[in-house]
């Protein structure tokens, strides 16, 4: 039996490499019994990416990893269960079409008297108990695909908690959830390690850490910058570590000056998703929309591109903008980027040149029908120099290009249509610091060209650096507005967080 | 005191939380419309000769395919090949009775169900492997199974021949399809052996889908197959296993089938899996599988039966018949899509 205090896990000079990129480059990170490690990283730094190791999903890393004082290779999900180690996914693992208590013990069900037979009246009874234990609101028979993104996130807790977990891996919990959730949760943690369980702790929320960790590692660009232990670190020198740079040497000075309304939106409503959003556009300007995961400000940017049916009323540059749609928007001038790269961003398989030039096919083919190779060459040429991006080869096929070079040709792709109005989601989600700041000086260039930005993203220091305002959403509604510049990080998450005080 | 509100929601819910009501009832109310105008306006449409010994027996050998479909499609897979593995079936279900000939006829017989099961598992493993532990897709491999299923029957029939049953046991095969029970002890309430197979094989099926821990995991891999792999489950036996479930009822509708023409033809069953595919669609099990179910499965079998009988007494033409089959399945999907609105226009998952 472990004492507190033993080193439970030692990961050593772990690798993980996908297609051309390396995600895992030597990491060390080791455990011990009835300690919360926290491990931190910007976006794309590898955290998940190494907690996916130990959760045995991928066959292929290279490197040593030794567990309870046995050496371990981790090949699949099975194996890891079995050795005690429980994972709480970032992606929600959660089945929609079973129930809470069918989801808590998926893999775990109880038989029955008759070998292979499940007993579901048992199956209910555990379920319950993992949720007294846990003092999570839920019910067993509830059927999951109806619950809150935060509910959903509880399901997935009370699923990897079993009894004979010794190891729980925590992979950014607090991202979608509400302050009381996660008060609560940080007990359901410290809980568990009073009883002798090592967690590993997710995050890339500096601010909580101090509240939970014993000791923090961090991550950048898929190395390993240090460890320490958490009583002897400021937030600042994290967040340098993190970064490789103080935050402020990130984000280009302000030199854009919002001008003339460009886009006006008001009482944008779908039913259960958002209500009432009304707000103005100025050319020049980037408008920061700050929320939750979960809270609506996805589906906002979508309903306003055209992406997502909507009431309400858009007016781009005085005239009113009916019947929107991707392609209507796109031909006014309105585009956006999307939140997931790999599923509405990339065509995957086609070239960085056909990426680059897929919004703008019309006019770099011939009487708008045969495509123009050198013209669509041309285009990409130009913006592989203008964004920088890496390697500048157009023939290359996309896949095979850091995600943060795929942002970059995604990004590519608007420009190529000069749009007046850009909505960005999450536009620095996967990608390395580097980039970001590129990213950042981009932005900053295009608002003072005079387009109109919309900025919605995680990292509120991203909104209080680079938005002139940001509007906050709740569950689904605008709360409150802020100015950009001189907002606190805090302030405008605990605005994203608080109830009743709209 | 939520266990309490809990409680009765479940007590409603019955065997699973199904999203697929909607489709579910109103292809019951359909059918139930269908079935009155039927009685009133044909003589011989609600008597118990036409609904049982036409209907139902018909019914019977599609549906014991349509419960391992079934299985295969709530798990998020797709079986092309049902029909040439019947045929594969049955011929290697002659064979053997050929074989077999001047043994005792119900040794020849038993041997013969045995045989002709172990080749539906074979040919269902045969799909199962390629989809599960290859990872091809299932329309890909059981399309090409289909073609490699249909050669196989071909070159065991010798070309194309049709084979037959030895006379010695021609009466007692011919029982398993024309043979008849009385139910109760009435003389008047007959039904026929095919029927009562398809009842056992439902059952079974029925207690595997929802009382093993292997039904359960099929609506798993069904509802997110990488959230189940995280969670240990072995992703992949469970939806090979489905595959070759289908293969043996496959096997069974062989038997039936075989009973009734006492030959067996490499050319049959051509479109049998059009028919079974479609019930199970027109009963709400979707495309990618995680919901659905058996019941869903039988209403939509009987939906498609009653219109097949109903199509030549209401005096539609051979040519036009087609036409009236595909509208029905796309009728009854689109207004569950448009009802439960998860049509093109509401695109975020």
């Amino acid at each position: 039996m472990m004492k507190p205090g033993d080193t439970i896990l030692r990961m050593e000079g772990i690798v993980k490499t996908f297609q051309a990129v390396r995600a895992l480059d030597g990491v060390d990170f080791d455990l011990r019994a009835g300690e919360i490690h926290a491990l931190v990283g910007e976006n794309g730094a590898g955290k998940s990416t190494l907690m996916n190791v130990l959760a045995g999903r991928f066959a292929d890393y290279g490197g040593r990893i030794a567990l309870f004082g046995r050496d371990v290779r981790l090949t699949n999900p099975r194996q890891a269960l079995a050795l005690g180690i429980g994972v709480i996914y970032q992606e929600l693992s959660v089945l929609g079409n079973l129930t809470v208590g069918e989801n808590i013990l998926l893999g775990h069900e109880p038989g029955g008297l008759v070998p292979g037979t499940l007993d579901r009246r048992a199956l209910r009874a555990r379920a319950q108990g993992i949720l007294d234990e846990l003092a999570f609101d839920l019910s067993v028979d509830e059927p999951v695909a109806p619950l809150s993104h935060a509910k959903q996130c509880l399901v997935e807790i009370a699923h990897a908690i079993r009894k004979d977990v010794r190891l729980l891996v925590f992979d950014e919990p607090t991202a979608s959830l509400g302050a009381d959730d996660v008060e609560r949760l940080f007990e359901v943690i410290r809980g568990l390690k009073a009883r002798g369980i090592g967690i590993v702790y997710i995050s890339h929320r500096l601010a909580e850490l101090p509240l939970i960790a014993d000791r923090v590692t961090v991550l950048r660009d898929g190395k390993m910058v240090g460890t320490r232990p958490m009583a002897d670190c400021r937030i600042s020198d994290l967040s340098h570590m993190m970064l490789g740079r103080p935050l402020t040497e990130m984000f280009p000075p302000k030199r854009n000056t919002p001008g003339e309304t460009i886009l006006k939106v008001e009482g944008l409503s779908r039913p259960g998703m958002f209500h009432d959003i009304t707000f103005e556009l100025r050319a020049g300007e980037i408008l920061g929309i700050a929320g939750l995961v979960g809270s609506g400000r996805t589906e906002i940017a979508r309903a306003v591109f055209g992406a997502e049916r909507a009431a309400g009323r858009c007016t781009l540059e005085g005239r009113v903008f009916a019947r929107r749609s991707p392609r209507r928007s796109m031909a006014h001038g309105i585009g956006m980027m999307q939140e997931d790269r790999k599923r509405d961003g990339i065509i995957t398989g086609s070239s960085v040149a056909l990426n680059v030039g897929a919004s703008v096919l019309d006019r770099l083919s011939a009487m708008g029908v045969f495509l123009d190779p050198r013209r669509i060459r041309a285009n990409a040429r130009r913006m592989i120099d203008r964004l920088g991006i890496r390697p500048p080869d157009p023939a290359r096929a996309i896949q095979t290009l850091s995600g943060g070079n795929q942002q970059k040709v995604v990004l590519g792709r608007w420009l190529s249509r000069d749009p007046k109005v850009l909505i960005l989601d999450e536009p620095t989600q996967g990608i390395d610091v580097g980039t970001k700041a590129q990213m950042y000086r981009l932005m900053m260039d295009l608002a003072a060209a005079g387009k109109g930005i919309i900025l919605i993203s995680s990292e509120f220091f991203e909104l209080v650096n680079l938005a002139d305002r940001i509007l906050v959403i709740r569950d689904g509604r605008i709360v409150r507005e802020m100015p950009g510049p001189g907002t606190d990080v805090d302030a405008l998450f605990a605005a994203c967080v608080r109830k009743g005080d709209s | 005191m939520t266990r309490d509100l809990g409680a009765p929601k479940s007590a409603k819910r019955g065997w699973r939380p199904s999203f697929q009501t909607v489709q579910a009832l109103s292809v019951v109310g359909l059918l139930a419309a269908i079935c009155i105008v039927a009685s009133v306006r044909s003589a011989t449409f609600f008597s118990w000769q036409n609904l049982v010994y036409n209907v139902l027996t018909n019914a019977a050998y599609l549906g014991i395919i349509a419960c391992g479909m079934t299985l295969v499609m709530v798990a998020g897979g797709f079986d092309l090949s049902v029909g040439s593995t019947t045929t594969v079936c049955s011929v290697a279900a002659v064979l053997t009775l050929q074989a077999m000939a001047g043994q005792p006829v119900w040794l020849a017989i038993a041997v013969a169900v045995a045989v002709t099961t172990a080749t539906g598992v074979m040919l269902g493993a045969v799909n199962g492997t390629s989809v599960a532990y290859v990872g091809v897709n299932p329309f890909v491999t059981t399309l090409s199974t289909m073609l490699i299923f249909r050669g196989i029957g071909l070159i065991l029939a010798h070309g194309g021949q049709t084979l037959s049953v030895p006379l010695a046991f021609k009466s007692v095969v011919g029982r398993i399809y024309w043979g008849k029970v009385s139910l109760f002890g009435v003389a008047e309430y007959q039904v026929t052996i095919p029927i009562l197979i398809f009842v056992g094989v439902f059952a079974v099926s029925l207690y595997l889908l929802h009382l093993t821990r292997f039904g359960h995991y099929v609506y798993a891999v069904g509802g997110n197959e990488n959230a189940s792999w995280l969670a240990g489950i072995n992703t992949s036996l469970v939806k090979a296993a489905t595959y070759a479930i289908c293969g043996v009822t496959c096997a069974l509708a062989a038997v039936i089938y075989t009973g009734m023409s006492n030959t067996a033809q490499a050319s049959s069953y051509g479109g049998l899996e059009l028919v079974v595919i479609a019930s199970v669609i027109v009963g709400g099990t979707p495309l990618g599988g995680g919901s659905g179910g058996l019941f869903f499965t039988l209403i939509g079998l009987l939906l498609l039966s009653v219109i097949e009988n109903l199509l030549p007494q209401f005096g539609v033409q051979e040519e036009y018949r087609n036409i009236v089959r595909g509208l029905i399945i796309l009728i009854v999907v689109a207004v569950d899509v448009l009802v439960r609105g998860s049509g093109k226009k509401a695109r975020r998952t």
